[in-house]
């Protein structure tokens, strides 16, 4: 994961809940918004595929949106600033600014920390 | 860089805005995206690392020069004390040898030249000390220091330098004055090395708030590509002195017609007293 030294930067918009498991490993579902390839928005696209690939192996999808081509979308979104990482699914309420190069916090606002899933 | 999106959103609550001041703080952002357009905001990152990069650069500068000038003064101190006390002492002796021993005429001819390198080495002696450490600026002040120096540049060069000025009666900082004389001292060193000039005029100028420092010569006219050359001709160290007190400095001249450095610095980071009465 690239090592940016910055924090990741969390927010959440509702209140969080459980990952729902219906008995099967969740499927996580993100949307990131990204400024075209500058460097923040390049690290926030290499960091989440290598977390994704690392925790989250066949049961994740990413939705890249540039806000360059799709502005509206990113208002729709209430999207402020870019990298900003929207989780679609499961419902954490929770979305992440930066370029999500704290692995650990990145992971513990996942719920990805300590259980293996 | 832009698209306009044209949806309206909510007013950011206290906890977003908080997500939001610390990812541009901690420099995560790349743009941010507004109603009407996106801006970029790498650009003012960079920019406030560059300026915060300069005024570094700028405060190691003015502590080199700072040590620089203590060690100019102490070998100034060094030369003139040891060196010329030891001529002085050795022209004495000649001095003596003339006066009280019977000579032949070659050895009282030998020792008349001996005598005469010896004083002309100790005016080297002095003038090497006075370059390092201008003791004249400390008691004469910057006007009678810099009209000095158009006089012994005039002696020195044969390039005739005037003096002008509407300064009378002014006192002015230590460290202003010697930088405005250590800029004024490497423009003439320029105009002497490079400018094949034959007359030079130092300005010292009161205008409004500023001090206006001009050195100008008639010389062949410094080329464009020097003016546009940042470490050409000592430039750097006279810019970097006029901005530690926040002044700036302009280099202009065309082929044949000349060239003028012109530094402009607030008069307050000169001077303590005021006054402009035109004299020259």
């Amino acid at each position: 994961m690239t090592s940016a030294s910055p924090m990741a930067v969390s927010m959440s918009r509702r209140p969080s809940s459980p990952v729902p498991h219906a008995g099967r490993r969740p499927i996580y579902s993100f949307r990131l918004f990204v400024a075209g390839n500058e460097p923040n928005s390049m690290a926030a696209r290499h960091n989440l595929t290598q977390l994704c690939e690392k925790h989250l192996k066949g049961r994740h999808r990413i939705d890249i949106v540039d806000v360059f081509e799709s502005a509206t979308a990113a208002l729709k979104h209430h999207v402020l600033v870019t990298p900003t990482l929207i989780v679609l699914k499961p419902k954490l309420g929770v979305t992440l600014l930066g370029n999500l190069s704290e692995t650990r916090q990145v992971l513990a606002t996942l719920r990805l920390n300590g259980n293996g899933r | 860089m832009s698209k306009k999106p044209t949806a309206r959103r909510p007013k950011p609550t206290t906890q977003e805005a908080e997500a939001v001041v610390h990812a541009l703080r901690t420099h995560q952002v790349d743009a941010i995206v507004g109603e009407r357009h996106v801006s970029f905001v790498r650009l003012k990152q960079v920019e406030t690392e560059l300026e915060s990069s300069r005024d570094q650069l700028r405060i190691l500068a003015a502590r080199l020069e700072s040590q620089r000038e203590s060690e100019r003064t102490e070998v100034a101190r060094e030369i003139h004390d040891e060196l010329g006390q030891s001529l002085t002492s050795l022209q004495l002796g000649l001095a003596w040898l003339t006066y009280t021993v019977t000579l032949t005429p070659p050895v009282r001819a030998r020792l008349a030249s001996m005598s005469a390198l010896v004083r002309t080495t100790i005016r080297a002696v002095k003038e090497v000390a006075v370059r390092l450490r201008p003791g004249v600026l400390d008691e004469l002040g910057l006007v009678k220091t810099l009209r000095s120096e158009a006089k012994a540049f005039t002696e020195h060069t044969g390039v005739q330098c005037r003096f002008e000025t509407n300064l009378r009666n002014v006192a002015c900082h230590r460290a202003g004055s010697l930088a405005v004389f250590r800029i004024v001292q490497a423009a003439l060193t320029n105009v002497a090395r490079h400018a094949q000039a034959s007359r030079a005029v130092i300005g010292l100028m009161k205008r409004q708030n500023d001090l206006v420092v001009t050195v100008k010569d008639n010389g062949r006219g410094i080329a464009k590509t020097l003016v546009a050359k940042p470490g050409a001709c000592g430039v750097i160290g006279m810019r970097e002195r006029a901005l530690t007190l926040d002044g700036t400095l302009a280099l202009a001249g065309s082929r044949g017609k000349g060239t003028t450095l012109t530094v402009r610095i607030p008069l307050s980071r000169v001077l303590i007293t005021r006054g402009a009465a035109p004299t020259s």
